[in-house]
């Protein structure tokens, strides 16, 4: 293993990944990322991987923008064969309550007001998208017809190769045991396999970046929590659209091989990091799909899993040096919503630390939001 | 290592074979079969009493080298596939080895194959010499191999394009495996996760193993040194319809 590095980050998830690639993109060289397990251990390959640009908040509207038309062309730009599986089959997002009805028409004319093309359907026109649909709880749906959801695993694997291809370098089962600081300030990272000496270290560590920072005695205002999703068989193509709902509390897709992908989020869920699988979100995911998509009650079960979400107070990620330990960066937070924002990670990331204007509004995702009590308020999380 | 792998140990294989003075008699059988189960169609099938018969069905078979003339009545009939007959002076160079062998399409006289070791690697080339195929009992296949793998070789593999499926719930090839392992994906969960192999409705029943030997072969590490990725529930597949059903009632 190399000895020095200009840059390393820790965690080989979706945002280690984007923000190497932006980072010698950038111009930026001797980067290493160095990851536990392997790429897509954590979250990123745990995840639902949905894609969408219908938020509350500007920012979130503008992130999840330029991330979605990132992998629109992301095949091209990572020159990735295999390609990522951005399937642009349309979101729904249904309301059931006058509230959430409320708050979807603000959304939506924001959204508009941003150039974002989302529109509210009735009930018909949304049964017209989702034939399985049983409509009788919905009062009314956002769509976009440009969002949808991807594939994890090969969208990594494409910013992976496509790091490795401008001189990054990626080691694969490497834990980083200790972060050392000399006069208060970023050293290096002791790993299982060795030390390596650096003077800036990225923190990508998803659910674990509490215990990542922890190495270097900082504590961070973030804490993880569990959440569970399912896969059943694979079947005909019948559901083109990525269907969720805040008060149904749900999201689902089928995926392009024919599976269907189920989320949602269960009380009383232990925030340690342990992944083990609940039953009883088993029983809560069925009763409540079934009730939504009726026909889907002979589709079988395959598996079911967990990954952790990392929540930070506003539910909004931090993008920011840690102020009392020059060099050492975090992007972490994403509360449950940090996939379809990689490509923007990736980008802010690289221009906070290289020093670069920003593209977008990155700077509001500092710490500094904390002191001030000017947290961001976003409608549209789960 | 035999309850973990399947492979017995250096000293479990040299105590099933006869004395180097026996060996160099004749064509012998030798019996690998090292726990007691309650099986016994060995001491039954032998017309020669060679190996001995049992006092009880759960006795390991034990035999008397000098009676046996290595006909392989035996070898078709264990259903364990523990039993080959070899015959370490067939040639100058040469051993034969008789094996059963379950799979279809089977070999060809003549044919050269890979010899397989009891992990399943090919270890050499191997003329076949001879294809004997019972009725209702398994076919025996004999093999030339050098006399050094005596006690390597233990199966045949006819070689084949790598097209052939090893996932069937997601049509994954050998081909498509080997090329992602290339790629640096090296154990079964990256393989899994890229792949979706082992994500069907079998649940990985019938690939990892395919698939851990490929690895195997791949990385040079012995299977015992691998693990088979992670197992999720549920542990069979149930209907959306039941559990919400269930859930409903508790
Ligand atoms: C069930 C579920 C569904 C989700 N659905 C969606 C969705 O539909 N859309 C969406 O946008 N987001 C979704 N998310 C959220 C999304 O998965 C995450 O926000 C995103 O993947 C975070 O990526 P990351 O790279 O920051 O973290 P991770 O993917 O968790 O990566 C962190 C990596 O750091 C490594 N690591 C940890 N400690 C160390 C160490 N000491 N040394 C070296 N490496 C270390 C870990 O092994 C891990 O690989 C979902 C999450 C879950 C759990
Ligand atoms: S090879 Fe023939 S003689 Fe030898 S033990 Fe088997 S059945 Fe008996
Ligand atoms: S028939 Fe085969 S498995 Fe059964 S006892 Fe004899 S050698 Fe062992």
């Amino acid at each position: 293993m190399r000895k020095t590095a200009d840059i390393v980050i820790i965690g080989g998830g979706i945002s280690g990944v984007t923000i190497g690639y932006f980072l010698l993109k950038h111009g930026a060289k001797n980067v290493v990322l160095l990851e536990r397990d392997y790429l897509t251990a954590g979250a990123t390959g745990r995840c639902g991987a949905g894609i969408r640009q219908q938020w509350g908040a500007p920012l979130n509207c503008r992130m999840s923008q330029f991330s979605c038309e990132f992998f629109e062309n992301a095949q091209d730009e990572l020159d990735y064969a295999h390609g990522i599986e951005f399937h642009q089959g349309g979101y729904l997002m249904l309301a059931t309550t006058e509230n959430e009805l409320e708050q979807t028409r603000k959304n939506v004319a924001l959204q508009n007001s941003l150039g974002i093309a989302s529109k509210m359907l009735s009930p018909e026109e949304t049964k017209e998208i989702v034939p399985l649909l049983d409509t009788k709880k919905i009062l009314a749906a956002a769509y976009h017809h440009k969002d949808g959801h991807l594939n994890p695993f090969h969208t990594t694997q494409a910013f992976a190769n496509a790091f490795k291809r401008l001189g990054g370098e990626i080691y694969i089962n490497t834990n980083v045991t200790g972060i050392t600081t000399t006069q208060g300030k970023i050293s290096g990272v002791d790993t299982e396999h060795g030390h390596i000496a650096t003077t800036i270290v990225v923190n990508a560590a998803g659910g674990y970046s509490q215990a990542v920072a922890a190495l270097a005695g900082v504590d961070l205002p973030l804490h993880s929590e569990r959440h569970n999703i399912l896969v059943t068989e694979p079947v005909e193509p019948m559901l083109s659209a990525m269907l969720m709902s805040f008060s149904l509390n749900f999201y689902c897709q089928q995926v392009p091989h024919g599976s269907f992908i189920m989320g949602r989020t269960c009380p009383d869920q232990p925030n340690d990091l342990r992944i083990t699988a609940d039953s009883s979100f088993l029983e809560a995911m069925a009763k409540t799909i079934t009730d939504v998509l009726p026909s889907l009650k002979n589709l079988r079960i395959l598996r079911q899993w967990a990954g952790l979400y990392n929540m930070s107070p506003d539910k909004h990620p931090i993008y920011d040096q840690i102020p009392q330990l020059p060099g050492f960066y975090l992007a972490a937070g994403f509360s449950g919503h940090g996939f379809m924002m990689a490509p923007a990670t990736g980008l802010s990331m690289a221009e906070l630390i290289l020093g670069l204007e920003p593209t977008l509004p990155w700077k509001q995702l500092g710490f500094n939001r904390f002191q001030s009590g000017e947290l961001l308020l976003e409608s549209s999380v789960v | 290592m035999l309850e973990k792998t399947g492979v017995p140990t250096e000293t479990q294989i040299d105590s099933a074979f006869p004395n180097e003075t026996r060996l160099n008699e004749g064509p012998v059988a030798v019996i690998e079969c090292f726990q007691p189960i309650p099986c016994n169609p060995c001491a039954m099938a032998c017309p020669r009493q060679a190996i001995l018969p049992f006092a009880d069905i759960n006795d390991v078979p034990v035999m008397d080298n000098d009676k046996c003339n290595g006909c392989g009545l035996c070898v078709m009939k264990c259903p364990g596939l523990a039993i080959i007959v070899v015959d370490i002076n067939w040639s100058e160079t040469k051993a034969l080895i008789k094996l059963p062998y379950e799979f279809r399409p089977l070999p060809q006289k003549g044919q050269i194959l890979h010899a397989l070791d009891r992990e399943g690697h090919p270890i050499a080339n191997a003329e076949v010499i001879n294809v004997i195929v019972p009725a209702n009992k398994t076919p025996v296949i004999s093999i030339a191999v050098d006399k050094d793998l005596i006690k390597k070789v233990r199966n045949i593999c006819i070689p084949e394009d790598n097209d052939s499926i090893v996932c069937r719930c997601s049509d994954i090839t050998v081909a498509d495996i080997q090329s992602f392992i290339a790629q640096g994906y090296t154990s079964v969960d990256e393989l899994k996760r890229i792949t979706r192999l082992g994500m069907g409705a079998c649940q990985g029943r019938t690939c990892i193993p395919l698939v851990m030997r490929e690895l195997s072969t791949a990385l040079k590490k012995p299977i015992s040194e691998l693990t088979s990725g992670t197992h999720r529930p549920i542990v069979k597949s149930m209907k959306l319809g039941d559990v919400a059903a269930y859930g409903g009632k508790s």
